[in-house]
């Protein structure tokens, strides 16, 4: 199947001013500054096809936002090429946007003040919904998401859930076949976000929506993706799936075993160096063992491990993953 | 149509988010209005004591401020979001424009309207029109009724021109506050007065530069012909009109040529 | 007072990194001074003095009163924004005086305008206009004394107000009528002696006069001997009224703010 999204050899660097601290560097700066050369994104390149959902992640910094930007067509990339359903979104923007949804978690697009349905009216007019089209959206998501008690409430008055909610609504009233999640589970509780993800996946399974999600969250990642592209410091560092990560990264394993006499202990090796029954045996020999449980490593752990580069991950290759 | 219907669920919007704290409007206009009458009693009891001001009276001191405020009240419920793109663009609000299948000015003008102010400088612009308009010796006619209307959308185009001219220049730089500072409301506050009083550096940035004496002053002298015109080409008074569609183009043209410079920047 | 002298120094510093404003603001009240020295011009046409008040005392008057009133703007929503967003609590745990940090913040905020937007744009109007030189070198340094205590009034005017945030919901309105008030009435706009003379009376038994006038008048010469004793006697007076009133909203609205927890 021909790729919805392809995205090849990008980069985007920024001009940064560097900020001396002290009285006199501060004067100095009044008149004359120096700058640095960031490199927000280097040479990033992946294809996605229709009906994928993929999950962006990596640290602080390391080039997400500007991606998702370059994606939904506010900005340029400096070298390389996005070609999107068909569309180069910095260059054909007006066209480009109707077939996509942007969702950006930490900046709603509600008007703070009125109620929800006033916002999503304005997003029929906006976006030239057809009457018809908007009644049923509405009426499907607002059932989706439990919102029918909440739509006439000032937004100023929801929890932050209940707004993220209205927003995710607000950017998916014209059906866009693309949507683009910049952290849309943003310090939200379990419950809530439970039910943006039960969303999120059934809009991909239902219309086969297209969706990149960027999050910090690694449930996020685990419940709905097929896929995980990590970036750090502006490169790609892992594409594909995550049973593949979880299988390749993650070789140890921790073991918990509750003695006789009440005590716990706790040992973690790695499989790869000690097969299991060895480990096992010396366990056996060693206490009177009550209970025993075996941890799978949790996908937290290891990108955790890949941020602070006690993994490497071997060079990936572009495209992987189809 | 559906721009209309995008105006009028914008405008609606912007009303009823204002009037969700009625009282709390009601003083914030109040407060402006008091703001803006400050140059208005100045101007008064400084012509208490010196009786007019280069040939010019109380009665048209009044009625040229009158302009000011009556123009500058569209040009907050337009232009309100490009009053304070800085803050916009800092916020990074702007990026939501730009995944919206619009054309952006015609968002940010109708996003929001400053409902309060408008309604401050409007009903001072109104009580001063009264107030000055049938004592300065206007005949009003079909032809002066009609240059009136039309120096005053020439005056909201200028002033309009101007915002978008300051807010794409924060698509090439980070701070334009100050420049806005300098050159919108400096400049605006010597609007207030018949500019023959000034210097000719600043009159040169008047009618040059920072047009503002097409939005009140030649518009004031095309109905009151007061000496001090002398000193202007006449040309001036008949062409005001058209210099606000001349620097709203001028402005719009900078408009897009700078946004491809915000495309490859950020913010 | 080495902490509150700290808090005035970080400001000062503070202010010193926005380079573009900085230049920008000296132009500003450079902009302003120039409208209103033109606006008197044209008013005097060519005329010596009305009144005995000639065009140079109306310009040294306004350069002192609208130079100063622009340096010694801040922030006035500074209370309220503290308020709304519940940080003021923290302030009340930290062993040092909210109210005075407030004001120290301020004055050297005050201070750097003073050095870096005041004086140069003194020195650029000293080209554009002449003005009277001060009366002698006694009247000066007077005058440098007294425009401290007209600070401390409109710096307790603003605070008086501000407190009431403590009982509304917004106090901009509410500031920003009393800053036509003070800009009208203290002659930063309109020179006092101009002034219909039931307004000028009115105003002598108000605290405006003592903000920039009567520095303006000790540094002319209008005010010597005993009415300089007078007048800043006058200042300080008002200093204590204003700080007593204060003190009393500030109690109140502190008290209110712990028993119903904002």
């Amino acid at each position: 199947m021909e790729p919805i999204i392809e995205v090849k050899n990008i980069k985007k660097y920024y001009k940064v001013a560097k900020r001396e601290k002290g009285l006199g560097a501060t004067i100095k700066n009044l008149f004359h500054r120096k700058y640095e050369i960031k490199k927000a994104v280097n040479d990033i390149s992946f294809s996605i096809k229709k009906g994928e959902i993929v999950g962006f992640i990596g640290p602080n910094g390391a080039g997400k936002s500007t991606t998702i930007k370059m994606l939904s067509g506010i900005l340029y990339p400096d070298e390389g090429g996005i070609k999107i359903n068909g569309y180069i979104p910095y260059k054909q923007r007006k066209q480009y946007v109707k077939h996509i949804g942007v969702v950006f978690g930490q900046k709603s697009q509600l008007n703070w003040d009125l109620p929800l349905i006033e916002s999503f009216e304005l997003m029929k007019y906006i976006y030239k919904i057809p009457e018809k089209v908007y009644e049923e959206n509405l009426n499907k998501f607002t059932q989706l998401l439990d919102m029918k008690d909440f739509i006439n409430q000032p937004v100023r008055q929801l929890s932050l859930g209940q707004r993220m909610r209205g927003d995710i609504v607000a950017a998916l009233l014209h059906s866009p076949q693309i949507v683009f999640f910049d952290e849309p589970t943003i310090g939200l509780d379990v419950v809530a976000k439970e039910k943006i993800r039960d969303f999120i996946k059934y809009m991909n399974e239902t219309e086969q929506t297209t969706i990149i999600f960027t999050t910090h969250d690694m449930q996020d990642i685990e419940k709905v993706c097929d896929r995980l592209i990590i970036i750090d410091t502006g490169k790609k560092i892992y594409d594909g799936s995550i049973v593949e990560i979880k299988n390749k990264y993650a070789n140890s394993k921790t073991i918990e075993i509750w003695l006789e006499d009440g005590k716990k202990e706790v040992k973690t090796f790695d499989v790869n160096q000690t097969p299991m029954n060895e480990v096992m045996e010396e366990l056996f020999s060693k206490y009177h063992i009550k209970d025993i449980s075996i941890c799978e490593p949790e996908i937290d752990g290891i990108v955790r491990d890949i941020y602070e580069k006690r993994v490497s991950l071997e060079p990936v290759v572009a495209g992987m993953g189809e | 149509m559906s721009e209309i219907r995008t105006a009028i669920q914008s405008l609606k919007m912007s009303f009823r988010t204002r009037m969700q704290y009625r009282v709390d409007a009601l003083v914030a206009a109040l407060a402006v209005f008091v703001r803006e009458s400050t140059n208005i009693i100045v101007i008064y009891l400084a012509l208490m004591k010196f009786q007019n001001m280069n040939g010019w009276n109380v009665s048209e001191m009044l009625f040229l401020y009158s302009i000011l405020f009556l123009t500058y009240a569209f040009v907050v419920s337009l232009f309100a979001d490009l009053r304070d793109f800085p803050r916009m663009i800092r916020e990074g609000r702007f990026d939501r424009l730009m995944v919206r299948p619009r054309g952006l000015l015609f968002q940010l003008i109708l996003s929001n309207a400053d409902v309060i102010a408008s309604v401050g400088h409007g009903t001072l612009g109104i009580l001063l029109f009264v107030y000055s308009a049938g004592k300065v010796g206007i005949e009003w006619n079909l032809t002066t009724i009609l240059y009136y209307i039309c120096a005053i959308i020439g005056g909201i185009l200028i002033q309009g021109g101007m915002f978008i001219f300051f807010s794409s220049l924060s698509f090439h730089f980070v701070e334009t506050n100050s420049l806005r500072e300098i050159f919108y409301w400096n400049m605006r506050k010597f609007a207030g007065y018949p500019i023959s009083i000034y210097s000719k550096l600043i009159q040169g940035l008047m009618i040059y530069v920072v047009p503002f004496a097409f939005v009140n002053y030649f518009p004031a002298q095309y109905l009151l012909r007061k000496e001090d015109m002398a000193n202007y080409n006449e040309v001036y008074m008949y062409i005001a009109p058209l210099v606000g569609v001349g620097i709203y183009s001028l402005a719009y043209v900078f408009w897009r040529i700078s946004i491809k410079r915000y495309k490859s920047t950020g913010n | 007072m080495r902490t509150y002298l700290e808090f005035a120094i970080k400001k000062f510093q503070n202010k010193m990194t926005y380079r573009f404003d900085f230049f920008m603001e000296i132009v500003n009240t450079i902009i302003t001074i120039v409208v209103y020295l033109c606006i008197y011009k044209a008013l005097y046409g060519g005329t010596k003095d009305i009144d005995g008040i000639t065009y140079q005392m109306v310009a040294t008057n306004f350069v002192i009163s609208m130079g100063l009133s622009n340096a010694f703007k801040f922030n006035e929503m500074f209370l309220q924004d503290k308020i709304h967003d519940g940080t003021i609590t923290n302030e009340f745990l930290k062993p040092v005086n909210f109210t005075f940090r407030m004001l120290w913040e301020n004055i050297g905020e005050g201070a750097f305008k003073i050095v870096f937007n005041f004086i140069p744009a003194l020195i650029f109007t000293i080209f554009y206009t002449s003005f009277c030189p001060p009366k002698s070198i006694i009247n000066f340094l007077v005058m440098l004394v007294s425009i401290s205590l007209g600070y401390l009034i409109l710096w307790l005017i603003s605070f008086i107000v501000q407190t009431w945030s403590f009982w509304l919901f917004s106090v901009w309105g509410i500031i920003t009528i009393k800053n036509v008030f003070v800009n009208i009435l203290s002659g930063s706009l309109l020179p006092i002696w101009f002034m219909p003379d039931l307004l000028r009376k009115i105003i002598s038994f108000t605290p405006f006069e003592s903000i920039y006038f009567t520095p303006v008048r000790i540094y002319l010469g209008e005010l010597s001997g005993r009415d300089i004793l007078s007048g800043m006697a006058i200042q300080i007076l008002w200093i204590a009224v204003l700080a007593i009133v204060a003190n009393v909203f500030w109690k109140k609205g502190v008290k209110k703010l712990v028993v119903q927890g904002g």
